[in-house]
């Protein structure tokens, strides 16, 4: 009986593991070899082995390190603004949302743009002669920063992206908020907690395993962030916004660089599992026996 | 019951498919959302109108995002793919794409519309590759009413003079735009600086499209190369680390400074130098001749469009200069319709075909006969090609396989300078050693 049942999911499961292997194993170890190749868009079916040179190159091109370094601050960044501006409109909000549902759709509707429209929505929004920002700061100050220069192009970006995903943020926590049980509160309430005092050692804690789950995802959205930087102001004055996706797509396809391109996906991909790994292996670490 | 909906369904999926393959067609890969798009659908509807035009050889036309094209373009073609029989190449691409594209036979009447320096731009290894469709060049436009005013007043002319000698080293007096050098169009720039003078009637006196963009490259290259720069000698080494490129990456620095351009324009190409320029507040522009027809249509831009006048760009030391590169359509190797396409293609190469598409917005560089005809209601294409003949030039190496690649490396180098990111001389050590290194 139990063999069979074993039999009969082996069998469903199939499909899906026929699937996965088409489109995720084969693109991948495509990627590894080409990573080892001289190869280029003339010769893509017939690439030429040549060792590690291209990974060498990459850890040795300056603009990688920096598309890094990039990546990083983006992400740490904008997850931890989205993460706490959340966290607090989900809780400040909550009465108001709990009465009229409905707003949270109101709240939800820049998430629901792509990302690529986003940056190119605020191309417009922030030029000088026919965006509706620089018009009122001229009309009011005389003058509007220059939002996109290199000095100022990365807090932009921030604060797009901030803009864009805050809403999921808040859906999670509002839903973790509305879901913390009314007799926890109410026994605390009785004890004499309220307030603040209430919030951090009552519901914080309760909110916490949100609170990784959300930074956790909106760092990984920021870390690879690609189309709403490249349509706004593609990879920056000498290379200054370059996210790590971008140096990839740079590389691939305006330098035609195929090898290297595809040396830096491959080395994203093994620092991104080793990462994965390790949360994995603290979160069991933790976890009472 | 299931029955009687499915089988009309499945009769109807198997017609439509059968109609389909009935009706194969010459896919053409246009350059999507501007005056060439609007060109060829014209030009394609007329071609399909002709009675002798098979069915199976009707043109279809495809388009997708400009942004990214020749990326897209070169996967395509690398994969030998067959979804389209005719795509674009432009001059600074052949190379690239050559190899997976099949030369094409215009015809003896091809030299008659043409002309031979235009044909010339899509032409590799000897080989004509394409129809030229499209001439691209660079004029400078420029509001004739300020300058005008400018020329006609002493006081201002005086405060020109003060200006140029704080900001150029040189007391200068205001030309006519036909007499502009580089440094009389910078002064004529800072002049019409709100930032450098008060009194300026438009914010900027002008417009640099500083995007790390590879066209802006381009666009750019008219300055250094009129003070004598070239990628290589003839030698084949460098010579990206000149004076001449030094003087133009410069001047492009100090104008950015001194506020003589929008402090964005180091996010700015096409569309919004175009929308800095059709505000009014901005005196001068060195763009694209595609712009001319937006840019001096009143309905479009009723600020500018009375005032607006165009020229060739300025000159140097050197002489005048424009980059000049040709649009065109080949033939994909792997397409499914090659004869169809060599018959569009040829037909699209005659005067016939050409007043169509040049009345319909596109800006072949035509000549003789095929100019005439068109000359009353395009008269920008007149200067195009005396222009391109005269002040045309294409920098040694920049129709190889690896010249988009240079003029992406020289857009990261060069807009890292000017965005103060880096030196001149780091930006220029970086050019140097990397397209050492692509042009081998």
């Amino acid at each position: 009986m139990a063999n069979e049942s074993l039999k009969e999911n082996r069998i469903l499961a199939t499909p899906v593991v026929v699937f996965l292997l088409a489109m995720l194993g084969f693109p991948a170890v495509l990627d590894l070899i080409y990573s080892v190749s001289t190869v280029s868009f003339e010769n893509l079916r017939d690439p030429t082995i040549s060792g590690f040179g291209n990974y060498r190159e990459v850890l040795g091109d300056p603009y990688f390190w920096s598309a890094v370094s990039f990546s990083t601050r983006f992400g740490l960044l904008t997850a931890a603004l989205e993460t706490a501006l959340g966290l607090f409109l989900a809780v400040f909000l909550a009465p108001l949302i709990h009465r009229r549902f409905w707003l949270m759709a109101i709240f939800m509707m820049p998430m629901i743009i792509a990302p690529s429209m986003m940056g190119l929505m605020y191309r417009l929004v922030l030029h000088e002669f026919v965006g509706p920002l620089p018009y009122y700061l001229f009309e009011f100050f005389g003058e509007s920063p220059a939002f996109l220069s290199p000095q100022l192009a990365f807090r932009t970006l921030v604060v797009i992206e901030t803009l864009q995903w805050t809403p999921f943020t808040l859906l999670l926590f509002y839903t973790a908020y509305s879901s913390i049980p009314n007799d926890i509160r109410e026994a605390a309430k009785v004890d004499g907690t309220r307030g603040l005092r209430l919030f951090t050692h009552i519901e914080l804690p309760a909110l916490l395993p949100t609170l990784v789950v959300a930074f956790g995802i909106r760092f990984i959205d920021g870390f690879r962030v690609f189309d709403n930087i490249y349509v706004l102001i593609g990879s920056g004055a000498g290379g200054s916004s370059t996210s790590l996706s971008i140096y990839i797509y740079t590389a691939f396809f305006k330098s035609a660089d195929i090898g290297k391109a595809l040396a830096a996906s491959v080395l994203l991909f093994v620092v991104a599992f080793g990462l994965l790994w390790l949360v994995g292996w603290l979160l069991k670490k933790r976890r009472p026996a | 019951m299931k029955l009687r909906y499915l089988l009309p369904a499945v009769l109807l999926g198997a017609l439509s498919t059968a109609s389909m393959s009935a009706q194969a067609a010459v896919t053409v890969l246009g350059w999507p959302g501007g005056p060439e798009e609007t060109a060829l659908r014209a030009a394609a509807k007329a071609y399909n109108a002709l009675p002798d035009v098979a069915a199976e050889n009707k043109v279809e036309l495809l388009f997708f995002s400009r942004d990214g094209f020749y990326d897209k373009l070169a996967a395509d073609l690398a994969a030998n793919t067959d979804a389209f029989d005719v795509n674009l190449i432009a001059t600074y691409s052949i190379g690239r794409y050559a190899p997976f594209m099949e030369p094409v036979d215009l015809g003896a009447g091809a030299k008659d519309v043409f002309g031979d320096a235009v044909l010339s731009t899509m032409q590799y290894e000897g080989k004509q590759f394409g129809v030229p469709t499209d001439l691209s060049l660079h004029f400078m436009y420029y509001r004739s009413d300020l300058i005008d005013a400018l020329l006609s007043d002493d006081a201002a002319k005086a405060r020109y003079s003060e200006i140029a000698e704080k900001y150029l080293g040189k007391a200068m007096q205001p030309k006519k735009p036909e007499d502009w050098s580089w440094n009389d169009w910078a002064a004529t720039a800072l002049y019409f600086t709100k930032a450098v003078n008060s009194d300026s009637p438009t914010r900027y006196g002008t417009v640099l499209q500083m995007k790390n963009l590879l066209f802006n490259m381009m666009v750019f290259q008219s300055l250094p190369r009129a003070y004598g720069a070239d990628w290589m000698d003839a030698d084949g080494n460098i010579t990206v680390d000149s004076d001449a490129y030094k003087t133009g990456l410069e001047l492009y620095r100090k104008l950015l400074d001194a506020g003589a351009t929008p402090k964005d324009s180091l996010s700015y190409e096409y569309p919004e130098a175009n929308a800095a320029f059709g505000s009014g507040q901005v005196a001068t522009m060195l763009q694209w001749n595609a712009a001319a027809g937006d840019l001096l249509s009143t309905e479009k831009n009723p600020v500018v469009a009375s005032v607006t006048k165009t020229m060739a760009p300025p000159s140097g030391p050197e002489g005048r200069f424009t980059h000049v590169h040709g649009l065109g359509l080949g033939i994909n190797k792997s397409g499914k319709n090659k004869e169809g396409a060599q018959k569009f293609l040829q037909w699209l190469a005659t005067a016939d075909a050409m007043e169509i598409y040049a009345k319909a917005g596109g800006a072949p560089g035509l000549t003789g006969p095929a100019l005439d005809a068109v000359a009353a209601e395009r008269p920008d294409l007149v200067p195009l090609g005396s222009y391109a003949s005269q002040y045309g030039y294409v920098m040694r190496g920049a129709t190889s396989a690896s010249a988009l690649s240079v003029y992406e490396l020289q857009a990261k180098a060069f807009t890292g300078y000017w965005g103060d990111v880096k030196s001149l001389d780091d930006a220029l050590a970086e050019a140097k050693s990397g397209m050492a290194e692509l042009l081998k």
